[in-house]
């Protein structure tokens, strides 16, 4: 179609009443229905030999609705809040692809639908599909084409319509064909997931004087760790609140250890990698491979995981412990559990602390948590989430609220991991507030820090870990050529293309409908001179006749 | 849509055949006339191109398909140019009578034909997208192949000294109505906004209106000089 119109265009110059024709056309006729849409293929990747997304990206099929789909010839178009999981189910498995237009804001949907998505999306997100599965963003000419095949296919008997009206539905009735290109998808050579690493060294004047260097190197060390979530369910950039408290804690730490009354009896270590539950978080376990000693003398590794829900429907506000084995009392978790606890009662309006205790299921493939990771080398540690199941499907989600809730809710949670942190740090009392005045926690502090993308995106994230932190590390977890854990795949910018096609029936029968018109053209230029005769006896009497409706192909005129 | 609707779109430009084959055109062996005419339709639209680029300031229209009047009357205005061309091919080509007519009309629209609808009919209607704007385009190439017959009479009349006094400014006047259509026509389709099938039909019956005009003048001079 393009180059049609390029090429027309051409001629139109040169042809001001074609133009004038082309543009009429253009006008009055249905206008030609613009049949290109963005498409977002759904995220493709493979972790530990499972894969995750199709290995085909191409599709050239009929476009069907969702009830009326039957062979893998078929390519549904349906929209994402249409779709259920048992629908998903049988297409996975049976369709030829799967298209799905996003609502057009998540935010208007009501909870329950909300919920659905999710449940949707980690459906998708933990089955592996054969069918390639595409998203497209709200668009209302999508929306018309979903209504069109949806209308076409499931029959209103009850609209009293007229034999003609009937007739022309039977003629007009729009059959599309679904394109998507996107040739072959390669697994990327260079698939790596970058982690970060910093320490924050106490400041030496804090420290006695009998203490020396060596005495701070061997302090107990903190370990605080969250991961960057770089995709979803498809490409985009998900909420990373995670990374954000953690940054946060960083700088407000980082700004307490320079004032010299602060002599803090740990050592507080940063990891931040790009590897989150979907890629069991592999970017802990290669540090853990790569920095065997760091942890020698830990006192608790501190994880954070979907610190605030980017979806939520629940008005659940809680904060949640969770760890693989009860603590003992006097243990440096429980003291700090107590903390929060008390942390939590005095800073916020009725957000609940609970411990939450899970067994490590060493079977499964899959890690829940990711302070399971640090467990299963019997480091102390525990993750900090607001979502209570480690099922829960907005861990994962790719939709997000509108963001002052969220930003709101991060600050709150903040805060209160903050002082619970200073309070075990510096053995203060839990009911001495430290991060006021100076060191408030504003929405100005947390704000930049949702923007970060990725740790090599600008090297943001660096940067900040430069300007704050000690030892400042980046390594990357590259798989193994033989046998990679994971493996990313290259992302192809397709365009989807829905054509409106007409069955063969129809040209057959449009033919016939041609081969009619044409007799009847012949039959008036061989029957011309017949009335050429009789105008010509009319010009010579008075000048009144009915134009014929083929007239004036003044033919054969010659031959009489 | 498919090779085959590509078929049917071409199926419908048979008229412009029947019209060669059974105007005894075939007869006379005119085909390289009427080429010779399509390649004057040719020089004619590229001076009219290069005064349109030069003289004109080409407000490119928008496909929103707003009606800009005086653009439009500008632009018609230079379709007198095509009347030159006509009267340029009816004095260069040589031929006796009625086929002298069809072949200027036949020669010049077969040109436009091919050379504004063949790239885009070969292209689109192929195309995996249907749309009914090939069939149109080619009925509606029906109706320009009665047109420009008419054209090339109504210039043909135009130019004789021997036609009625009287009928000199019905004459003028069809001319200025075809020349202008592009105006007045396409105007009120443009207010009326009726749907692409209607526009075709109203098209056609302007055309047979103006043909069974210009037919009636052109019999009473040709049974006057005998031909």
């Amino acid at each position: 179609m393009n180059e049609a119109d390029s090429l027309t265009e051409i001629f139109r110059g040169g042809l001001p009443h074609c133009l004038l024709i082309v543009f009429s056309l253009l006008l009055t006729c249905s206008p030609v229905m613009p049949s290109e849409f963005e498409v977002i293929s759904m995220s493709k990747y493979d972790l530990n030999g499972q894969h995750y997304g199709s290995r085909v990206a191409s599709i050239s099929l009929e476009a069907r609705s969702l009830y009326s789909w039957n062979t893998s010839r078929h390519c549904v178009l349906t929209r994402l809040t249409d779709l259920s999981i048992h629908d998903f189910d049988k297409l996975r498995q049976g369709a030829g692809g799967l298209i799905l237009m996003l609502p057009s804001n998540i935010l208007n949907l009501d909870p329950e639908t909300k919920e659905l998505i999710t449940i949707l999306e980690q459906s998708m997100l933990t089955h592996t599909a054969a069918v390639p599965i595409y998203f497209a963003p709200y668009n209302k000419d999508l929306e018309k084409i979903i209504d069109d095949i949806t209308y076409t296919t499931t029959d209103s008997p009850g609209q009293n319509q007229t034999a003609l009206a009937q007739l022309v539905v039977t003629v007009s009735a729009n059959r599309y064909h679904i394109n998507v290109g996107g040739g072959s998808i390669a697994a990327n050579k260079n698939s790596k997931i970058p982690i970060i690493h910093g320490e924050l060294i106490p400041n030496q004047l804090a420290l006695k004087p009998t203490e020396s260097v060596a005495d701070g190197q061997k302090l107990p060390v903190i370990l605080i760790t969250a991961n960057l979530k770089t995709f979803g369910i498809y490409n985009d950039y998900p909420v990373n609140a995670d990374a954000a408290v953690l940054l946060v804690l960083m700088e407000l730490f980082s700004k307490l250890h320079y004032t010299s009354s602060m002599a803090p009896k740990y050592r507080l270590r940063f990891l931040l990698s790009d590897a989150g539950v979907l890629l069991n978080f592999q970017g802990s376990k290669k540090w853990l491979e790569v920095d065997d000693n760091a942890l020698q003398n830990v006192e608790f590794v501190l994880c954070l995981d979907t610190i605030s829900e980017s979806l939520s429907y629940t008005t659940d506000n809680a904060l949640y412990m969770h760890v693989s084995k009860p603590p003992k009392d006097k243990t440096s978790i429980s003291n700090f559990f107590k903390l929060l606890k008390s942390s939590a009662e005095k800073y916020s309006d009725g957000l609940a602390v609970e411990g939450v205790h899970k067994k490590i299921n060493l079977a499964d493939t899959k890690l829940a948590w990711e302070h399971e990771r640090f467990s299963i080398k019997r480091y102390p540690s525990f993750t900090l989430s607001s979502v209570k199941s480690p099922r829960s499907p907005i861990r994962t989600t790719i939709f997000k609220n509108d963001e002052s809730r969220l930003v709101e809710h991060t600050l709150n949670t903040t805060r209160i991991i903050a002082e619970a942190l200073a309070s075990f740090m510096y053995k203060v009392d839990s009911t001495s507030s430290i991060f006021e005045g100076q060191l408030a926690i504003k929405e100005e502090n947390i704000l930049p820090y949702f923007g970060v993308k990725s740790i090599l995106h600008n090297n943001d994230v660096k940067d900040a870990f430069e300007k704050y932190l000690n030892n400042v590390k980046i390594i990357y977890d590259k798989p193994d050529a033989r046998d990679p854990e994971f493996m990313f795949y290259n992302e192809n910018e397709v365009k989807l293309n829905v054509y409106r096609v007409k069955p063969a029936i129809f040209d057959l029968f449009l033919t016939f409908v041609i081969g009619a018109y044409l007799l009847a053209v012949f039959l008036a230029i061989q029957y011309f001179p017949r009335f050429y005769d009789e105008v010509s006896k009319l010009t010579k009497e008075d000048p009144a006749g009915q134009p014929n409706g083929h007239s004036s192909e003044r033919v054969r005129m010659k031959s009489h | 849509m498919t090779l085959y609707h590509f078929g049917n779109c071409v199926a419908l430009l048979t008229p412009y055949y029947f019209t060669y084959k059974y105007s005894g055109l075939s007869e006379y062996g005119a085909f390289w006339k009427c080429v010779q005419a399509g390649g004057i339709y040719i020089f004619t639209q590229l001076v009219k191109m290069l005064v349109l680029a030069t003289f004109f300031y080409s407000d490119a229209p928008s496909s929103s398909g707003e009606f800009n009047f005086f653009a439009e009357i500008l632009r018609c205005s230079m379709d007198i140019a095509d009347l030159l061309g006509f009267a340029l091919i009816l004095s260069r080509i040589p031929g006796k009578g009625h086929s002298k007519l069809i072949t200027a009309g036949l020669g010049w629209a077969t040109a436009e034909v091919i050379l504004s609808r063949g790239i885009m009919l070969w292209v689109g209607a192929r195309g995996t997208e249907f749309s009914w704007i090939y069939i149109l385009k080619c009925l509606e190439s029906n109706v320009l192949l009665v047109q420009h017959i008419t054209t090339a009479t109504l210039i043909w009349l135009f130019t004789r000294h021997d036609l009625n006094k009287a009928l000199k400014p019905l004459v003028s006047l069809l001319l200025a109505v075809t020349v202008f259509k592009g105006v007045w026509l396409e105007g009120m389709l443009h207010i009326l906004t009726i749907g692409p099938w209607l526009t075709v039909a109203v098209k056609a019956l302007v055309a047979a209106v103006i043909g069974f005009c210009t037919l009636h003048i052109y019999s009473g001079l040709a049974q006057q000089i005998g031909i």
